[in-house]
């Protein structure tokens, strides 16, 4: 349908395209000479990228030190280590508090673990997008042992009040893993301030690097025991995992395009300035709203998202055929359905899914006023529909 | 799901012709008009007037039953008068492999 006509990318909170010159070229350069990683080469001449990356993040997120910054694959490779890890070395049955706003990558590891009979798990609901402080305390008993919880919802773009569950849950002596595969790039984070004991983030979203990396800091890694065991680099005549950060957790070869792409990506962010980014993604989101509160048979399910996150549904038409269309007949990539967020949609939607609209950096104002006309054509040609049906 | 891609653009035409053997909701002032034809159990085929692809989402059970039916209906249209008692012949012993396979034997 579209022919020869440049598309308008709203599906940053899977992947962020375009990505900045900058981290494409990294990439490019990355692979220009050999691999000189620290104690696997006897070569020096070329960039320590994994350095790059991780004094890159760990500046970004205000995490210290940085060798506490660990690089996995993405954000569910991170959660997998993490939640594997701290069970690795916990007593059968114990309690861990997740909430309904996550997503897949939080739940599936953790359902798979209540269903093996190592945990018993409590899903704690949300209100208007939130899961209140008072209902974490509530569902604490004294064999919770840690909680695991979206930072920002991928579904209803809306972040969670990580420092007051964080001070609740230390009170209480629960470890606490946030996910902020939504909001690292975003929103600031001080992970100096916050109260967390281990934060994930994925390179490939906000971050603005490629996909393929990702990663986690981790406060106090005692807790959280290896799991993959291999080649460091370092103390090499040990057969045991060493322990030292960051090889506790990093074994074998490091993505080294991915890692460039990842510091670069970073470093753009930190030139053009968090808040700089959330207020123009602010004024874009808070447009997009406006606009399709115009069409009274759009739901939108969160109109005061803390990210540039638009959920919603047209009356009269099933959230994947909008996003056909808007693909089709306007160009604008969108995604539809359960957002890998299963639970949350049994709330809002009835498990039917919805449409996303999720944008970038990059995303224009040009684009969003051709986004909100395609939507309001689409639900007032729906509306006509059941209106004459 | 499959895109299937086409050698000439679809007429309005076609989506009229499948309305014989499932249900077809249309926006028709969308583009060139967006059409959706759902045939519960089957498949459901979804494309715009004008198009070179359509959207195919077979019920993957039975989808070795039934895929080369979504042939059938593409190369069988013609515009104009149609004889569809061949095609409804068709279309009623793969229904009844369908069902059986689905639901069991009558």
């Amino acid at each position: 349908m579209i022919k020869n006509q440049t598309i308008i990318y709203l599906n940053n909170a899977a992947t962020t395209w375009p990505k900045p010159p900058e981290v494409l070229k990294a990439a490019r350069q990355s692979l220009d000479l050999p691999i000189f990683g620290s104690g696997r080469t006897t070569g020096s001449q070329g960039e320590d990228y994994i350095t790059l990356a991780r004094e890159a993040v760990a500046g970004l997120l205000a995490a210290d030190p940085p060798e506490h910054v660990i690089f996995t694959q993405n954000a569910t490779d991170s959660l997998n280590l993490l939640i594997q890890g701290f069970f690795a070395g916990c007593e059968t049955g114990c309690h861990v508090l997740t909430t309904a706003l996550d997503h897949n990558s939080v739940l599936r590891p953790l359902y798979e673990l209540e269903r093996q009979g190592r945990i018993r798990l409590t899903v704690l609901p949300f209100e208007e997008g939130v899961v209140h402080p008072d209902t974490v305390e509530a569902a604490i008993t004294p064999d919770t042992r840690i909680m695991v919880m979206t930072h920002g919802s991928n579904v209803l773009g809306s972040v969670q009040d990580v420092s007051r569950i964080g001070e609740i849950l230390r009170d209480h002596g629960v470890y606490f893993m946030v996910d902020g595969a939504q909001t690292a790039g975003h929103i600031p984070v001080n992970l100096q301030a916050l109260p967390v004991d281990a934060y994930v983030f994925t390179g490939h979203k906000g971050l603005l690097g490629i996909p393929g990396t990702g990663g986690f800091y981790i406060r106090h890694p005692e807790p959280i025991a290896p799991t993959r065991y291999g080649g460091t680099g370092t103390d090499s005549f040990s057969l045991f995992q060493p322990l030292d950060m960051p090889e506790r957790f990093e074994v074998g070869t490091h993505n080294y395009p991915g890692l460039a792409a990842l510091a670069a990506g970073v470093n753009f962010i930190m030139s053009t300035g968090v808040p700089a980014i959330a207020e123009k993604a602010e004024r874009q989101t808070a447009f997009l709203i406006r606009e399709l509160e115009e069409e009274p048979n759009i739901t939108i399910h969160n109109e005061h998202p803390a990210l540039p996150i638009i959920s919603f549904n047209i009356q009269g038409i099933e959230n994947d055929d909008v996003g056909f269309i808007l693909a089709r007949a306007y160009g604008v990539i969108a995604r539809t359905g359960l957002h890998c967020a299963p639970l949350v949609h049994r709330v809002i939607d009835g498990g039917a899914g919805s449409v996303r609209l999720s944008l970038s950096w990059f995303t224009t104002d040009e684009e969003c006023r051709i986004a909100a006309r395609a939507v309001r054509e689409i639900a007032k040609n729906a509306y006509s529909q059941v209106s004459s049906s | 799901m499959k895109e299937f891609l086409l050698s000439e653009p679809i007429p309005e035409g076609f989506f009229a012709y499948i309305e014989n053997f499932g249900k077809v909701e249309a926006l028709p002032n969308l583009g060139e008009g967006f059409y959706k034809f759902d045939k519960p159990d089957w498949f459901s085929i979804k494309g715009f007037v004008g198009d070179t692809s359509v959207e195919v989402r077979f019920k993957k059970e039975v989808m070795n039953l039934t895929t080369g039916f979504v042939y059938l209906l593409f190369t069988s249209y013609r515009e104009g008068p149609a004889d569809l008692s061949q095609l409804k012949r068709r279309e009623e012993a793969i229904g009844k492999r369908v069902r059986e396979h689905l639901y069991g034997p009558d």
